[in-house]
């Protein structure tokens, strides 16, 4: 009986004190892929060499909008705003969510295919070809039409916009999920099969598989998506990769707020770190250690501003 | 009055509604409002609701995060305690405490369980989803108490604590998780609150059922001897029904465990759910089963603990010593302690080390990618046949399902007529044979099978449901079912629901076709039984997306894998309940069959079958309420119903689709729960 009571003590006393610990950490939300994850891990360990306490914590994708708008999570350095609903635009418009600038990663979207379809479509990578070859792309449940996997359909529907904007002889079918999509793609490829599928980059996929790209006609400027025909068609308007804070941030660490300003992350750094992590068992936490040691040059001047800034 | 009665439940009203069925739909093209419900009569509650919402959180969402900062201490509390003791000493505690309750085996499953999670490297996660639990059953267990005591106490209160419990249950819990969300803020709480809201209904239940049913002549016994209305509660009802309200917690204790992965969507655990969730957005099958398993094992282990000490014999221990007494308490005191200090020189007994990992995921990943490349032709004929000849007929009807692609010919009008004609003629054999029951069944299966659930008209079809209603349940339940179907209707959401049936409907008869046949066959032959009942524990226990992910590689995304999966939840209540319905009936009643001269097939069909079937029936009904839970799951594979929606409000943020695609989901589950169980009881009563 004892010994308990002096277990609970010790544990309400550790409690407390992380409790209190907790009021100057800096709260990085953990999303559920490797990219993000690097990205966070070096954000917070610069964070940590200039003197300030992070702590990670796993948030799903709309979860953490609520979170950073309320203040329990305080910085999310790599953010996507594809497929994010109004909940992100009514939190910007507030002011409750502060959009830093972009983090430096090019995204693109669009369509893939394994190469091996290239023998059965000839055309490709031009969407031109898919109109000739359709039926390369059926399955039962969409013959005579091409089989098109789109997002999910709680992230929008340009895919089927698309298709039916230019007239493509496919039919559009919502993926379910990432895990979903994933998984007919490894499917896919292990039986050599047909696959188009609506994508995005970068992602840790295209460390483990071989994909192409269906090319779209080139615009000048960003692709207008509500406006395209055959001939026309530009494709997707690529989605913005940018580094958030809570309202506070700024006011909270003026001089964690000038290291976020200038965080960069650029594609091949990335892709190399998820190829580390997802294909060589190493840990975030030691790939983000090994850029951090391979890349001084880049980040001491980010560190070096924002112990400027302290003073 | 009485003739009108009479009319409405009789031949006159299933005729009457079959025909403007048929009539709407050779007007169909004039009459377009009545297959597609229009858009202009939707009540627009999606504002109302997200508006109402904000005015909720900007008034009082102080109060809700005061409430969830409280228990986010707690819950800090809970987690640094179970993650502070050693591997080694909860091992030899689960173990100690298995052993205690339920002798060796469990002792030996236990210590097997508890190694696993050791063993793969994520003893952490699985520490931090058990705090989760661990902190939820108890505060489950008070609130289910106490307004199980009230649903006991005041007749009237229970009129509004059973339906709020059942729309609990069968709310999917991905529609609450964004208002609690919303209010309470972010963090391991709001996954707290939410497998509270779904793990305190069946201690609601067990509460007032136990309270119930005990004894009247002990009570009044208990009151003759002076006792005091609290000292009768405490003193006599309670302990009277103590074995409900253990089971009871021991239904909680399972509904938290199936919260564990939802509760962490919302993020901030680092569990094993977390884990589960990363894996399965990556496809990866091995990662997800042998993480799955995690909470299979910790589910089942504390399954079989908290139903052991349900039915556990109250002992006598007045006459037994201090330490024969205690002896289990004071063996796992000096196990927890000498493994705590054995640990500080040895500290592979706190720290499992990394090297001594076996984490076997990248080669079960190679067997489903080798099955995959190996079978893809076979595969993909399974599922061409389940799609032209089952699925779309009766999600799109046979007039659009039939092309030279499909089944080799085109549907030309005289096909049209010729089938016609064999709906007619088999509607009126059945007439004849079996009557109007069958006929009406027959007539309206044609017709869906033609234009397909999606090309039925809406009026007769909400019109049939009430009817139907009525005639099972009489006017109340009617009137249940009128306001049913008049939410789905004036929501919008007619054509999700309809395709939820669909799906839901194809899930359960084929579930209920093959279970039911499993589990005659597991009652007639013991090592069918043997092998079918770990089949069911791991399927009823692992975590649902985990199914899906096998399905999906395998079959690929669309509703037949949704379909598979669906089933391959929903087929184990068929299973257990016709075993148990059939292995319930009387040796006298077999005997007698016997005597008469029964094969054993007839006595299957003529003796058995018969008496298990109100049990059997309740075995349907689950099925049923199985098949829509998994619904929502199976939306993460590709459907486009009720489950779909409830991700689509989740992930825009939107409040009020996501509830009311929840609510609909709910009133479905409802409507045929209540259907199901009245005629239960009345095949009880025959």
């Amino acid at each position: 009986m004892s010994n308990n009571s002096i277990t609970i003590a010790a544990a309400l006393g550790l409690a407390f004190a992380a409790t209190s610990a907790q009021a100057d950490t800096i709260r990085i939300p953990l999303n559920d892929w490797t990219g993000q994850n690097l990205t966070a891990q070096i954000a917070g360990k610069l964070l940590e060499r200039i003197g300030h306490d992070v702590e990670y914590v796993t948030a799903g994708a709309v979860p953490q909008l609520a979170a950073i708008a309320q203040g329990s999570l305080h910085f999310q350095p790599e953010f996507w705003d594809n497929n994010v609903g109004d909940i992100y635009y009514d939190a910007l418009d507030r002011g409750d969510i502060v959009l830093v600038g972009p983090l430096g990663i090019e995204s693109s979207e669009g369509w893939i295919y394994p190469p091996y379809m290239e023998e059965s479509c000839p055309g490709l990578p031009s969407y031109q070809a898919l109109y000739d070859c359709a039926q390369a792309f059926a399955a039962a449940d969409t013959f005579p039409n091409g089989r098109l996997i789109t997002y999910p359909a709680d992230w929008g529907t340009r895919s089927r916009d698309l298709v039916a904007q230019i007239d493509l002889p496919f039919q559009p079918v919502a993926g379910g999920s990432e895990g979903a999509m994933i998984a007919e793609l490894r499917s896919a490829v292990a039986s050599q099969q047909p696959i188009l599928m609506m994508f995005w980059q970068p992602h840790w996929l295209f460390a483990e598989f071989d994909f192409n790209w269906v090319e779209f006609d080139e615009v000048d400027g960003t692709c207008d998506e509500g406006n395209q025909s055959r001939g026309n068609a530009c494709g997707f308007n690529q989605a913005n990769v940018g580094k958030l804070v809570n309202r506070d941030f700024q006011a909270t660490w003026p001089d964690a707020y000038v290291l976020v300003e200038a965080l960069q992350m650029d594609n091949a750094s990335q892709n190399a770190m998820i190829l580390q992590v997802d294909q060589d068992g190493m840990s975030v936490d030691e790939a983000a250690e090994g850029w951090l040691a391979d890349n001084e040059a880049v980040w001491a001047p980010w560190v070096e501003a924002a112990m400027a800034a302290q003073d | 009055m009485n003739g009108l009665r009479h009319w409405f439940s009789g031949v006159h009203a299933w005729a009457a509604l079959i025909a403007l069925t048929l009539a709407l739909l050779i007007f169909r093209d004039a009459l377009a409002w009545s297959v597609r419900y229009p858009n202009e009569w939707v009540v627009p509650l999606t504002p109302w609701l997200n508006s109402g919402m904000n005015w909720v959180i900007d008034h009082f969402g102080a109060y809700f995060r005061a409430f969830s900062d409280t228990l986010a201490v707690v819950m800090r509390l809970v987690r640094n305690l179970i993650n502070a003791l050693p591997w080694s000493v909860v091992l030899a505690l689960v173990t100690v405490a298995a052993f205690a309750l339920a002798g060796w085996r469990l002792a030996l499953f236990s210590f097997a369980a508890v190694l696993y999670m050791v063993v793969i490297g994520f003893w952490t996660q699985a520490m931090n989803s058990l705090a989760l639990v661990v902190l939820s059953v108890p505060i489950a267990v008070i609130i289910g108490f106490a307004i199980g005591t009230l649903g006991f106490a005041s007749e009237r209160a229970d009129r509004a604590i059973r339906p709020t419990m059942d729309l609990l249950q069968t709310v999917p819990a991905f529609a609450y998780l964004l208002p609690i969300l919303l209010l309470f803020g972010f963090g391991p709480v709001v996954g707290l609150i939410a497998s509270l809201l779904y793990a305190v209904p069946p201690m609601v239940r067990n509460t007032t059922l136990g309270l119930r049913s005990v004894n009247a002549e002990t009570v009044e016994a208990g009151r003759m001897s002076g006792a005091t209305t609290a000292q009768l509660f405490w003193r006599v009802q309670v302990p009277c029904a103590k074995r409900q309200i253990l089971l009871g917690i021991n239904q909680t204790t399972m509904a938290a465990f199936s919260m564990v992965i939802i509760a962490s969507i919302i993020g901030g655990t680092a569990d094993i759910g977390w884990e589960v969730l990363t894996a399965i957005r990556r496809a990866l099958f091995g990662e997800s089963l042998l993480l799955g398993l995690v909470i299979a094992l910790m589910a089942m282990v504390m399954d079989r603990l908290t139903a052991r000490i349900a039915v556990r014999e109250i002992t006598d221990r007045q006459d037994q010593s201090f330490a024969q007494r205690y002896r289990y308490w004071i063996i796992a005191l000096i196990l927890a302690l000498g493994l705590s200090l054995l640990a500080q020189v040895m500290p592979f007994l706190s720290d499992y080390p990394r090297e001594w990992r076996y984490y076997p995921a990248a080669q079960l990943n190679a067997a489903v990618t080798y099955i995959v490349a190996e079978f893809s032709t076979s595969i993909d004929l399974i599922k061409r046949v389940a799609f032209f000849y089952v699925m779309l007929p009766v999600k799109m009807g046979l007039e659009r399902t039939i092309s030279p692609f499909s089944w080799g010919f085109t549907f030309t009008d005289t096909l049209k007529v010729a089938y016609a004609v064999a709906i007619v003629a088999l509607t009126g054999v059945a007439w004849l044979r079996r009557g109007w029951r069958i006929a009406t069944l027959s007539a309206f299966i044609g017709i869906l099978l033609f234009v397909g659930i999606t090309g039925m008209p809406w009026p007769t079809m909400a019109g049939m449901a009430v009817l139907l209603a009525y005639q099972v349940g009489g006017r109340r339940m009617a009137l249940g079912m009128a306001a049913g179907m008049g939410f789905l209707l004036l929501t919008g959401i007619w054509q999700e629901a309809m395709l939820s049936v669909y799906l839901c409907g194809i899930a359960v008869l084929l579930s209920f076709v093959i279970g039911g046949t499993l589990g005659v066959l597991a009652a007639e032959f013991r090592p069918v039984s043997a092998v079918l009942r770990p089949i069911n524990d791991t399927l009823q226990t692992m975590p649902l997306f985990v199914i899906l992910i096998p399905f999906v590689m395998i079959f690929k995304i669309g509703e037949f894998t949704a379909l598979l999966a669906i089933i391959a939840y929903a087929i184990v209540p068929s299973i257990r309940y016709t075993e148990l319905g059939i292995r319930g009936v009387s040796p006298e009643a077999i005997e007698a069959g016997r005597i008469c001269g029964c094969t054993p097939w007839q006595l299957l069909w003529r003796v058995k079958l018969p008496l298990a079937s109100p049990v059997i029936m309740l075995g349907l009904n689950q099925t049923i309420m199985y098949a829509i839970v998994m619904l929502v799951i199976a939306a993460l594979v590709g459907t486009s119903d009720l489950g779909q929606m409830v991700y689509i409000g989740l992930g825009d943020g939107d409040f009020g689709v996501g509830i009311i695609a929840g609510v609909g989901m709910a009133v479905i589950a409802m409507l045929a729960d209540r259907m199901m169980q009245t005629i239960s009881r009345k095949q009880a009563r025959n």
